[in-house]
């Protein structure tokens, strides 16, 4: 694998001299009478790997989907690139960089993989898209590529509700490079893979990483928590608790015994 | 009986692209419209005036029928994506009633309940289609050339976004489609070529009245589409003329009154729609056991 390691290892000084490319200032969701997220306040840096842990329930998800504009926020702020995004419609702030995978996936279960990636790439919503016969070329080889990375190739022309659950797993992410995101707002995209499905996976990501993207999961694997992530975010009850490099916030005892329960 | 052929199949031809257009909708933009006759009667009207006061011409009635079809399918598209599924349905529905009523009170280019007639020949090329045989091949034209129309708008990447709304709605915002912008594209396509039906119609006939263009149509085309298979190419066709034929053959079967035909088609209907939905889900032509044999066959191959 010659893909640069991001890891915890790295130095906090140099991850801290990145510019901020996503910014959440005192967010907050209320659902009637539940305060699903309360005053969220978390800085992306570019290129570095955030992950989102906490217990179910904590608003995790709920937080991705204020950032992306699938549900409007109650109070606060998301900054990308400097510019507010919030209230913006999905598609927008989708084109403008900040990409997404649902824990529950979502794929267009119907079209085959290659036609789900090569929708990704597809934005124009008029009856065709724009650079005519060059452009849809150049779209077909970029789909080629994607497939070859993520380990699809042979599945191009498989429907998507007949692939196995990692296959699943890669088209999500497969879709999302396609649609030349900046930002990875990743829900949950390690959990139920076997092992060779995990280590692909965090070889994909890195190499992505490597590329230039920022990274923001929702993970409860403990080897992405460590291994993967430069940042970690704690949330409980829809509060951050912690923000920190992996060994600050796992080594805290009382973030600990909230996570792994009284005993840990 | 060759002269009743002949008329059925072209009032089969009519039909069946009003259903394609629909399964358009329903199959592929997943919008489920109670009012898609209300564009066939636009469609119908429209032929009927500008042949009445400005031109004859096929070519003319056909192109002014597309596009005041398709910029009033506007008033269903614009409120209507604001609300999903079921809101949607009620929306259409609201809309087929208001045209039913426009339908029949706006006496000056309606014609009012009386409807209108004496539409004059329509011409193609300055010559005159009024045989029967000149119709079959005006009904056969027009439904090839909407099927192929519909081929290649859904192998086209407006096609794949219309599928990527209807798999998944909040993964094709992910990925920066502009949903709304697509879905009333398609029922601006969906309404324009339900027009073209219309036109067939109007000048086949020669007379049109509110009658064609009520509930019972949009119900019997959804009707359509779901027996013969919604999201595939023939399924809709195979459904018009299922539909079209079951009448037709039961006023055939001896010792039914006519006047009872009317009733035992409903049942038929009915039973037909009951049948259908507890064995082949998918439609005559979606087959119900398609999504297991595919994955048989994918799990086969690995």
């Amino acid at each position: 694998m010659n893909a640069v390691t991001q890891s915890s290892t790295a130095t906090a000084g140099a991850l801290d001299t990145r510019p901020v490319l996503l910014e959440v200032r005192k967010l907050g969701k209320r659902f009637g009478g539940v305060q699903a997220v309360t005053d969220v306040s978390l800085q992306l840096r570019g290129g570095i790997v955030t992950t989102l842990i906490g217990p179910n329930g904590a608003g995790k998800t709920t937080l991705f989907n204020l950032i992306t504009g699938h549900l409007a926020p109650s109070s606060g702020d998301v900054l990308y690139q400097g510019q507010s995004i919030s209230g913006k419609e999905p598609w927008d702030i989708a084109r403008r960089g900040v990409g997404r995978t649902f824990q529950d996936l979502r794929l267009f279960s119907r079209m085959t993989v290659e036609e789900n990636i090569l929708s990704a790439t597809e934005k124009s919503a008029w009856l065709w898209q724009p650079g005519g016969r060059a452009e849809a070329r150049r779209r077909r080889e970029k789909v080629a590529e994607i497939m070859a990375a993520t380990h699809l190739t042979p599945l191009a022309n498989a429907r998507a509700l007949d692939l196995a659950y990692a296959e699943r797993k890669f088209l999500s992410i497969a879709r999302l490079i396609a649609s030349d995101a900046t930002i990875w707002l990743l829900d949950e995209p390690a959990s139920g893979l076997d092992p060779r499905s995990y280590d692909r996976f965090v070889a994909l990501l890195r190499s992505q990483v490597a590329n230039g993207v920022t990274v923001c999961i929702i993970e409860h694997n403990l080897d992405v928590v460590v291994n993967v992530s430069d940042r970690v975010a704690f949330l409980d009850q829809g509060k951050l608790l912690a923000e920190g490099t992996p060994r600050e916030v796992l080594d805290d005892p009382r973030l600990a015994s909230i996570y792994f329960g009284e005993t840990a | 009986m060759f002269a009743y052929l002949l008329n059925l199949s072209v009032l089969i031809c009519v039909n069946a692209i009003l259903a394609m257009t629909l399964n358009f909708l329903m199959g592929y933009a997943g919008i489920f419209s109670l009012a898609h006759a209300v564009f066939f009667g636009v469609g119908a009207y429209t032929a009927a005036f500008v042949s009445m006061h400005f031109s004859d011409s096929l070519f003319v009635c056909t192109a002014a029928a597309m596009i005041i079809s398709g910029a009033l399918s506007l008033a269903l598209a614009l409120p209507a994506l604001r609300v999903r599924g079921e809101y949607f349905v009620a929306a259409s529905l609201g809309l087929q009633m208001l045209a039913v009523t426009v339908f029949s009170e706006w006496r000056s280019v309606t014609g009012g309940l009386g409807g209108i007639t004496n539409i004059p020949a329509v011409k193609v090329f300055g010559v005159p289609i009024e045989t029967a045989n000149g119709f079959f091949a005006l009904g056969v034209g027009y439904l090839i050339a909407v099927a192929l129309i519909i081929v290649v708008l859904l192998r086209s990447s407006f096609g794949r976004n219309l599928q990527a709304i209807r798999d998944s709605e909040s993964a094709a915002y992910a990925l920066g489609k502009n949903v709304s912008a697509i879905k009333t594209l398609s029922v601006v396509v969906s309404a324009a070529l339900a027009s073209s039906a219309g036109v067939v119609y109007t000048f086949y006939l020669s007379f049109i009245n509110v009658e064609g263009f009520t509930l019972d149509l949009s119900v019997l085309l959804m009707a359509m589409v779901i027996i013969g298979g919604t999201g595939s190419l023939l399924g809709p066709i195979v459904g018009a003329a299922l539909l079209m034929l079951l009448p037709a053959g039961l006023s055939f079967v001896p010792g039914l009154p006519q006047a009872e035909v009317g009733l035992v088609q409903q049942a038929v209907y009915g039973l037909v729609m009951v049948l259908l939905m507890i064995y082949r889900p998918g439609g005559i032509v979606g087959g119900g056991s398609r999504k297991l044999a595919a994955s048989a066959a994918v799990k086969g191959a690995r």
